[in-house]
């Protein structure tokens, strides 16, 4: 009777059911779960808030901050953040208990304090982009703690020195 | 339906009736029609074997100062699209509908009308896209709206009909919210009126904004469908890399090729699971389920992610297969083809599922190729149509295979094509892994010019994925997705009438509209004008 | 308004909660996760789950999608036809932050600004929990939904930290 062809099948299969959460899941070596930003690694550039496609990755500055704001609850687990990083500090972990009671506790946030011009006060980038980046070419700091608008009026001021058209 | 006519007579054709070539490309023609010549073309290239694929209305003020309105017909034995191009003044936007000629641009033509306000003479206009309390006036794919606008809302007559009906289509099998209504004589369905769109998110229009580049349009693409979205992302790339001329190394295609077939066995479990479910038959159902988890198992371990792969990139793919992954996907398919014989075997042997799906919900060859209809409901109506062997993309042009045809066109035969289909994507799967070439599996650099077009087209699990593309500045100008079941549901009508009542949700699931959509059906009763409304489980 | 003791709510369903599923214009990939569920390899019926067909009969909600403009109206009525207390399990990005579309003129934005809109209209929601995913696995799932009851507790927590040198 070949109706119970389907219990024999079942019969043989057995059980496969995991039982989560007190067996391991079902998980394989490359899931993308929910990325890790190492706040000392991170410079604050923003290549990864401009690679996101849903904006789960946002840096707003505020005064003499910058914050860098992770929202995992519009996150699309893409891991483009992790491969465009300049400074290698997004890893994809495989986290997927992420559930949470409210949406406060699904967001985290690096706080950058930004640098300010000696000349005019605003602010340029981070202190720690501009630590890495005098970690590898050794700059004085009257000339990376100005902002571009200032440099490029104290060039054109030198500019006209050297060429004589007077101390104005 | 093959025809004899070469391609010059296709171009003498479209001449005589006053359209003229804009621009060849390799595998489109572009034709300049005019509003009054443009039924007459679409009817020459309709009797000479042409059939639609979709049609699309672009903004091109910005370009021309004029709107344009596409019709992309597809001519199977050269394997070449013809596209009609009608451009529309903005101070006088209406042009003449080809619908009495072709039925299939039915839907896309409304559409048109809703998202850019031209309007088609020659045929009767309804709302179909936009919601319900959409206000009139404001068409969103027009380039002075913002995509993120939110017009206020407009409370219509209709709404107030639907007092009672605890919303729609929300049933426990399924999952996407749709709206059918059947009308009943007795126990036999005369006509069905759809309403769906219920998932309009504004997708065309938010590739087009600033949020999007080329390069993110991919994840926005595979979010169009859950289950075929991976089908939607290789479409777009392919569309941008033909309108750029971008090369892609072979490596890429075929692992585009492999992971495209391994959605299409996972989506065809997944169907015949849910189809035995409808029959009431729960045991096919788990056991189908199971046998698909491994597929969903391999996708993860071979992409990233369970769904939602996210490895298409412009100019090939992020992630390489080695040895390992290799083994797996043979290991895997090779039980499969095992448990899957065993399970088919098993649920034809019911004797009740045999003799309620044939003879039920038929479409005849004749309908279909009126309404173009794509993917397994075309080929169990005997249309031998595929886009693997009519337009040969990525690795497909190196493997061999073999398309299923039938042509009883009632359930059971699109129950066959699809199993037919698993067996062959087994076998595909298998030559590309052995034809595997090295190499690299991405091109890093390329320029994406603005203003060329392109079409491009894909054979998801449902059918034919049609995209069309015109190139912007750092992200599309226009991109028009056209899905299979957009062209298939229309075609309900059609297998809906003289069916029992009973039959009539496996007929809806059987053309597989991403996701069965019968759940909450109003019956209303033509001759006594009773209404009652019945859940599923009650009516099967 | 009546109080609605949700403890003992919790307490009465804790081993056999009925579930009825409910889109609001999602992609469908989160939808078919919570149908996998079902199935033999997870298996949420060891839990007492079930799907039941009507609004009516369900103690618990699964959310998905970002509620699109023409299912609003109709996620209104379905979820005031659910009885208190009115327990909601969000699935999914689409869901907990409005997902890829967040802010495109045919989307709403996802489940926080529905709330609003439900309080608006006197439909009260008793307790909520969010599960973020892309679709979000089966196991996510059975995870936020033993955080609903009260089972496990919560992993994610609001995290700021000032970047310093390491």
């Amino acid at each position: 009777m070949s109706v119970a062809k389907i219990l024999e099948i079942a019969l043989r299969t057995g059980r496969v059911t995991r039982r989560y959460p007190y067996e391991p899941p079902l998980l394989t070596p490359e899931f993308r779960g929910a990325v890790k930003i190492d706040p000392s690694k991170c410079w604050g550039c923003g290549a990864c808030v401009k690679v996101c496609p849903p904006n789960a990755l946002t840096l707003k500055p505020a005064g003499k901050e910058a914050t860098l704001e992770y929202f995992v609850g519009r996150c699309i687990f893409c891991g483009m953040c992790a491969e465009v990083c300049p400074a290698k500090a997004i890893e994809v972990t495989k986290e997927f208990e992420l559930s949470a009671t409210s949406l406060e506790d699904l967001k985290s946030r690096v706080i950058h304090r930004l640098a300010r011009c000696s000349i005019c006060g605003a602010p340029i980038w981070t202190e720690a982009e501009l630590r890495t980046v005098v970690k590898s070419s050794p700059i004085a700091e009257e000339y990376y703690l100005v902002c571009p608008k200032c440099r490029k009026e104290r060039f054109a001021k030198a500019a006209m020195l050297r060429l004589g058209a007077g101390s104005e | 339906m093959k025809s004899d006519s070469s391609l010059s007579t296709i171009v003498k054709a479209l001449e005589e009736v006053g359209a003229f070539v804009e621009e060849v490309r390799d595998s489109e023609v572009y034709f300049r029609v005019t509003r009054e010549n443009v039924k007459a073309a679409a009817r020459a290239l309709y009797s000479l074997g042409a059939y639609l694929k979709t049609c699309a209305g672009v903004d091109e003020r910005e370009l021309s100062g004029l709107f344009a309105v596409y019709y992309i017909f597809g001519l199977d034995d050269h394997g070449v699209d013809a596209v009609l191009r009608v451009l529309v003044p903005q101070d006088d936007p209406w042009t003449v509908s080809v619908v009495p000629d072709v039925p299939a641009a039915d839907w896309c033509e409304l559409e048109v009308r809703d998202l850019l306000g031209i309007d088609f003479r020659g045929r009767l206009t309804k709302r179909l896209v936009l919601p319900e309390d959409w206000p009139e006036g404001v068409y969103p794919l027009r380039k002075e709206f913002k995509y993120d606008e939110k017009p206020p809302r407009v409370l219509r007559e209709e709404l107030s009909e639907e007092v009672g009906i605890p919303v729609g289509p929300y049933h426990p099998a399924l999952h996407e919210p749709e709206y059918f209504e059947l009308y009943v004589e007795g126990e036999r369905v005369v006509d069905v009126a759809y309403r769906g769109f219920h998932v309009h998110r504004g997708i065309e229009k938010l590739a087009e904004s600033q949020r999007f580049t080329y390069k993110q349009v991919p994840f926005l693409a595979e979010r169009i469908c859950g289950i075929c979205g991976f089908v939607h992302s290789s479409c777009y790339v392919m569309a941008v890399e033909k309108a750029a001329g971008i090369v892609v190394p072979e490596r890429a295609e075929f692992i585009r090729s492999i992971v495209l077939e391994v959605e299409r066995l996972h989506s065809h479990l997944l169907w015949l699971g849910v189809a035995a479910h409808l029959l009431g038959y729960d045991a096919g159902f788990m056991h189908a389920w199971r046998i698909r988890e491994q597929v969903m198992v391999l996708a993860e371990y071979l992409t990233g992610s369970r769904k939602t792969y996210g490895i298409n990139l412009i100019g090939g793919v992020r992630k390489d297969i080695n040895t390992e992954k290799i083994d797996k996907v043979l290991k895997t398919i090779t039980d499969l083809r095992k448990e899957f014989t065993e399970l088919v075997k098993a649920m034809l042997a019911v004797p009740q599922i045999k003799s309620r799906a044939s003879g039920t919900g038929v479409l005849t060859k004749a309908e279909a190729r009126a309404l173009s209809v794509v993917g397994p409901v075309a080929r169990a109506s005997g249309l031998y149509r595929d886009v693997r062997k009519d337009y040969p993309y990525l690795a497909y042009k190196r493997v061999s295979f073999k398309v299923p045809l039938y042509t009883e066109g009632d359930n059971l035969a699109r129950l066959l094509v699809r199993v037919d289909e698993v067996f062959e994507s087994i076998e595909i799967i298998k030559q590309l892994i052995d034809m595997l070439p090295g190499g690299s599996v991405v091109v890093e650099e390329y320029d994406i010019p603005s203003g060329r077009r392109a079409v491009a087209a894909i054979e998801a699990p449902r059918g034919e994925d049609v995209h069309f593309i015109i190139t912007g500045v750092g992200r599309p100008y226009r991109w028009r997705v056209r899905a299979p079941t957009y062209q298939n549901i229309p075609a309900l009508r059609a297998m809906l009438r003289g069916t029992p009542l009973a039959d009539a949700p496996l007929t809806i699931a059987s053309i597989d509209p991403c996701f069965s959509c019968t759940d909450r059906v109003t019956v209303l009763d033509v001759r006594s004008g009773r209404k009652s409304f019945i859940r599923l489980k009650q009516g099967v | 308004m009546s109080s609605v003791n949700i403890a003992k709510a919790l307490r009465a369903i804790k081993k056999s909660v009925w579930v009825y599923h409910l889109n609001s214009g999602s992609c469908n990939a989160c939808d078919i996760e919570v149908l996998d569920a079902l199935t033999p390899y997870f298996d949420v019926e060891r839990f007492g789950i079930k799907l039941v067909g009507s609004p009516r009969h369900a103690d618990v909600i699964l959310f998905t999608g970002p509620v699109t403009r023409e299912s609003l109206p109709k996620v209104v009525k379905t979820i005031k036809a659910m009885p208190r207390p009115r327990l909601i399990l969000v699935l999914g990005s689409c869901g907990v932050g409005g997902g890829i579309w967040w802010d495109t003129y045919s989307t709403l934005g996802g489940f926080k600004k529905l709330e609003e809109i439900l309080r608006e209209n006197g439909v009260e929601v008793d307790r909520v929990v969010y599960v973020p995913g892309c679709p979000v696995r089966p196991e996510a799932i059975i995870y936020g939904m033993l955080l609903l009851l009260g089972l496990v507790e919560q992993k994610s927590k609001r995290v700021e930290v000032v970047a310093s040198e390491g």
